[in-house]
């Protein structure tokens, strides 16, 4: 029960029916107006009640320069004024029913982390009228699903994609990144929350919420300090949603002066990277590693370390071997008898097939999906890395002699892979621009690159070796 | 815990080398067959039980770094040699030795660290790494959150890129990789149960016919209001 109220708490942080913006002017540098503008460009079909000091009207709507004025029981409040007038605001809020708010300001433990009256005056009002808040010194949440866009930084929400990918991020700079970087490589997201100083809804909060949220497949964290590890390892163990997390603020050594060597090796990062492994959370380097991460995550399970590597470039088929042999893959020896039958399918055979494979000049559709087919079919392989060739011009062809759309061949291959439960890390070899028309259908993930398809593959097996054994074991530890 | 219960209350740091096996050795962890004597007769006497060769060791809380103040004598194969050594050993001017840790010598090529420690975060956790002088300077080790499944145990050993060490090497059996993870759990239990120990540091560990001996070790304790 008690589960169920917070969860209909943070709900609204989220899916607001209206919002109110304090903070809003009709001036060329006011920052509050661009949230009313970020909100109607992404489609958010709530009320919107922008509050100033100056009554008037901005994009459509007007300003509200008396706040005890507000209609009551408004969902969610962004507030974005100066620090020492939160306090305030924040009493306001609480006398006008608004439970949920995010505060955008900076000017806090960021700014002077000792002493800082202001954060307990925010603190006290808000704990007096039962209010939930983000930040602050952050720029709130993107959600896709109910278009809210909270940001005081101008956005296009119009090229957002949406998916099943959630992002939490301690840093507004990267949570803008990732609205971006994921909507790019078409991964898309559906939430993406700037959690800021985390005075009072922490990550802890927030992932409570999304590992319960319908829209919300996977879930990723951007982490410059970790506040409750502990929790933050529990959670995981028992989320049967993946949980990826870029940490970053790597560099401190816990203890100069510790007498054992054991504590001057314990730099927190050393920590983290064990803690997380524990918790099998994966971990990434970067933003863009993120949406590789989502694509891997979003193939059928990777239950091994035993694939096939096959490419229509020789070449390739060798670098994906290498790959293989470098992210702790095996190639194994296929049976000669079913290598024997794809070798009868090329039309000039000057090739022995083996393992990493070099198809050659099979382009035919029905001899690639059934090639694959049976390779994922084997008991002593796990998965499949392939690399294929593409030009309008040169690409796999129908029975009918037909070349193939990017679109026909993700068709093809989607089924495959859903039928055999097993993944294939797929990558194209073709221009940039081509690359791109494969990643922009949305239906099968596409990789950059081979080596980035291979690095997926490694992301993937990790995780489900890990989550296989998690949650088989909740809660049976050694002691 | 006696042993810690009495460190604690004569405000010790640390435990000596020898408390700090003693210790462990009452957890069930395979140490180093060894005796602390006071006379250069009792040294003799404690290699001849324990069989030569055999390392002498200055023994004390105070001498926790004793390679850098040379204050050990390694290999000594007979009753002439322990005797110089013990007198080289009691007669320093730069430390004053009172006691004398008669050990016996672990031959093993194999050195790897164990350890204890306490992050502000995640509590106590274990350590494993490749150990021996180089600890410092490789910083091949990684980090298990206490309390450690078996699963973690054995997981963590393959985190270090020196991870071929743990096999068929040089002729020798690979480790027993199960004895070295029960070590690895045992520290981790300690830190969970007993919150008077800061830290433990054991290096090195060293394999001999495939088994993890613990040859030193470090026990620091949690004793900052004394």
């Amino acid at each position: 029960m008690k589960n169920e109220r917070k969860r209909t708490e943070m709900r609204q942080f989220f899916y607001p029916g209206s919002i109110a913006i304090f903070g809003v002017a009709d001036t060329p540098r006011n920052l509050g107006k661009s949230i009313i503008l970020n909100c109607q460009s992404a489609g958010f079909k709530g009320e919107i009640y922008p509050v100033g000091r100056k009554s008037g009207n901005i994009y459509g709507c007007e300003i509200i320069a008396e706040p005890e004025s507000l209609p009551m029981n408004i969902d969610l409040a962004v507030i974005l004024i100066p620090a020492k007038a939160i306090p305030e605001t924040m009493k306001v809020c609480g006398r006008k029913g608004i439970r949920h708010v995010v505060i955008s300001s900076g000017g806090f433990k960021e700014f002077n982390d000792v002493d800082n009256q202001v954060a307990e005056d925010v603190h006290a009002a808000a704990r007096q009228y039962g209010v939930r808040f983000i930040g602050p010194n952050c720029i709130g949440v993107i959600c896709t699903n109910s278009c809210l866009c909270t940001p005081f930084n101008r956005f296009e929400p119009q090229s957002f994609k949406k998916g099943k990918v959630s992002v939490i991020s301690q840093s507004g700079g990267v949570a803008t990144q990732c609205a971006y970087v994921f909507s790019e490589e078409h991964v898309g997201f559906s939430k993406i929350i700037s959690a800021g100083n985390k005075q009072d809804i922490n990550e802890i909060d927030l992932l409570r919420y999304l590992i319960d949220d319908a829209d919300t497949e996977q879930i990723h964290l951007y982490l410059e300090s970790i506040d409750d590890g502990k929790e933050l390892m529990r959670l995981a163990k028992e989320s049967k949603k993946p949980i990826v997390l870029f940490k970053s603020n790597v560099g401190q050594t816990s203890s100069l002066i510790a007498k054992s060597h054991t504590a001057a090796l314990s730099n927190n990062d050393r920590v983290v990277e064990g803690a997380l492994k524990q918790a099998n959370i994966v971990r990434v380097d970067d933003i863009h590693d993120m949406t590789v991460c989502a694509k891997a995550l979003s193939l059928p399970p990777l239950r091994g370390n035993r694939l096939v590597a096959i490419s229509q470039s020789g070449g390739f088929a060798v670098i994906l071997g290498d790959l293989c042999e470098r992210y702790g893959f095996e190639c194994p020896e296929l049976p000669r008898k079913f290598l024997d039958r794809i070798e009868s399918q090329r039309r000039a055979g000057v090739i022995r097939i083996t393992n990493p494979m070099d198809l050659g000049d099979i382009f035919t559709i029905k001899a690639v999906i059934e090639m694959l087919v049976d390779n994922l079919s084997l008991d002593n392989i796990d998965g499949i890395v392939l690399s294929l060739i593409y030009h309008e011009r040169m690409s796999l062809f129908s029975l009918d002699d037909e070349i193939l759309t990017p679109e026909n061949i993700l068709e093809n291959i989607k089924p495959v892979c859903e039928r055999v439960g097993k993944p294939i890390a797929l990558s194209i070899f073709t221009e940039r621009h081509s690359i791109e028309k494969f990643k922009r259908i949305g239906i099968f993930p596409v990789f950059n690159d081979p080596h980035e398809s291979v690095r997926a593959l490694r992301m993937l097996g990790d995780y489900w070796r890990g989550r296989d054994y998690n949650l088989a074991h909740v809660d049976v530890r050694e002691n | 815990m006696k042993l810690i219960e009495e460190a604690i209350r004569r405000g010790a740091k640390t435990l000596s080398e020898y408390e700090s096996k003693q210790f462990l050795s009452e957890y069930g962890l395979i140490i180093t067959n060894e005796e602390v004597v006071a006379t250069e007769e009792e040294a003799v006497a404690a290699a001849l039980k324990i069989g030569y060769p055999v390392a002498l060791k200055a023994s004390g809380e105070e001498f926790s770094h004793k390679t850098e103040l040379d204050l050990i004598a390694l290999d000594i194969r007979n009753e002439k040699d322990i005797r110089a050594a013990f007198r080289n050993l009691t007669s320093r001017t730069e430390a004053l030795v009172k006691e004398i840790l008669v050990q016996q010598m672990v031959k093993g090529y194999r050195e790897l660290v164990v350890g204890l420690t306490r992050d502000p975060q995640f509590g106590p956790c274990v350590m494993f790494g490749l150990g021996g002088i180089f600890t410092e300077i490789l910083e091949d080790v990684a980090f298990r959150v206490a309390p450690l499944s078996r699963w973690d145990a054995m997981d963590m050993m393959n985190d270090i890129r020196a991870k071929k060490i743990l096999d068929t090497f040089r002729g020798k059996p690979p480790v027993d990789r199960e004895s070295l993870s029960d070590i690895l759990i045992t520290l981790g239990r300690i830190g969970m149960d007993i919150d008077e120990i800061k830290e433990i540091d054991v290096n090195p560990l060293k394999i001999v016919d495939g088994k993890p001996v613990i040859v030193d070790a470090l026990v620091v304790l949690n004793n900052e209001s004394l």
